[in-house]
């Protein structure tokens, strides 16, 4: 159960990802025919990144101390100290764009050009700032791994 | 004498402003993004902890607590913005308080 939400948070944080694309898209092609659309895509980023906190969270609270532990006596401590330490935090980020998305959208992008551009540079800092938490994420997860190997620990290969 | 007007105010109409939740809880997103980059403070850790029994727990909650109140308020007070500047707003903070998270973890 445990893998299962270790490998759920990143794949809500990538599908929050996909979602605030598919948002940019249609804001930037708003008219009548897609409001209900982009409505429902804002709503369905809100959601993934929501879920992908929650999973994240537990996962972070209850498990990230050891995997700490490990990555500080291997060969990059810096995959804590900076990438964990700045990830763990810039998240927050794109969260907080995600909880607004859906506030913006639902203004008629069509015919406010103000509340358009809103919501596509929301959309565009969710995409971005969620593939640089999803590339740190694997950063991570990789020196976990390097310093099990490291340490000599068999089968990590 | 005419006045000057600079082409992006020359362009932006009254249709192009926010009002309402759109306009406060946009405000309120630039502030706890920038509220949420100082939290990184490392002095203020031991004082979450105290709080939330986890520093990072502390900082999540007072975050987007923090995005939820402000949005309240701004929107309480009839707040309204220029979608353009907000857009502007939005993008500066994302890349000021991401920018800064970075290089505080890469100089501590």
């Amino acid at each position: 159960m445990n893998d299962v939400i270790l490998f759920a948070h990143p794949i809500f944080g990538m599908l929050g990802v996909l979602a605030s694309v598919w948002v940019f898209v249609e804001a930037l092609n708003a008219s009548e025919a897609n409001r209900s659309r982009i409505r429902i895509a804002a709503f369905i980023v809100t959601g993934c990144l929501v879920v992908a906190w929650a999973l994240g969270g537990y996962w972070r609270l209850a498990f990230y101390a050891s995997e700490k532990a490990i990555i500080l006596k291997g060969p990059w401590p810096w995959a804590h100290n900076f990438v964990m330490e700045t990830k763990e935090r810039l998240f927050f980020i794109p969260l907080i764009l995600a909880l607004y998305l859906p506030i913006a959208a639902a203004a008629n992008l069509a015919r406010n050009g103000g509340a358009r551009v809103v919501v596509m540079v929301a959309a565009a800092f969710i995409a971005l700032n969620g593939l640089a938490i999803e590339g740190a994420g694997a950063v991570i997860s990789y020196a976990v791994k390097v310093a099990s190997v490291h340490a000599g620990v068999a089968g990590v290969e | 004498m005419m006045s000057v007007t600079p082409a992006s105010d020359a362009a932006a109409t009254p249709a192009d402003d926010l009002k309402g939740p759109a306009a406060g809880f946009g405000l309120a997103a630039a502030i706890a993004i920038l509220f949420n980059s100082l939290l990184a403070w490392e002095p203020l850790n031991a004082y979450m902890v105290s709080l939330g029994g986890d520093f990072w727990r502390t900082h999540g909650v007072a975050a987007v607590v923090a995005f939820f109140v402000l949005g309240y308020l701004f929107t309480y007070h009839k707040f309204r913005i220029d979608g353009f500047r907000l857009a502007v707003l939005l993008a500066a903070a994302s890349i000021v308080a991401g920018g800064g998270l970075a290089l505080w973890f890469a100089l501590v």
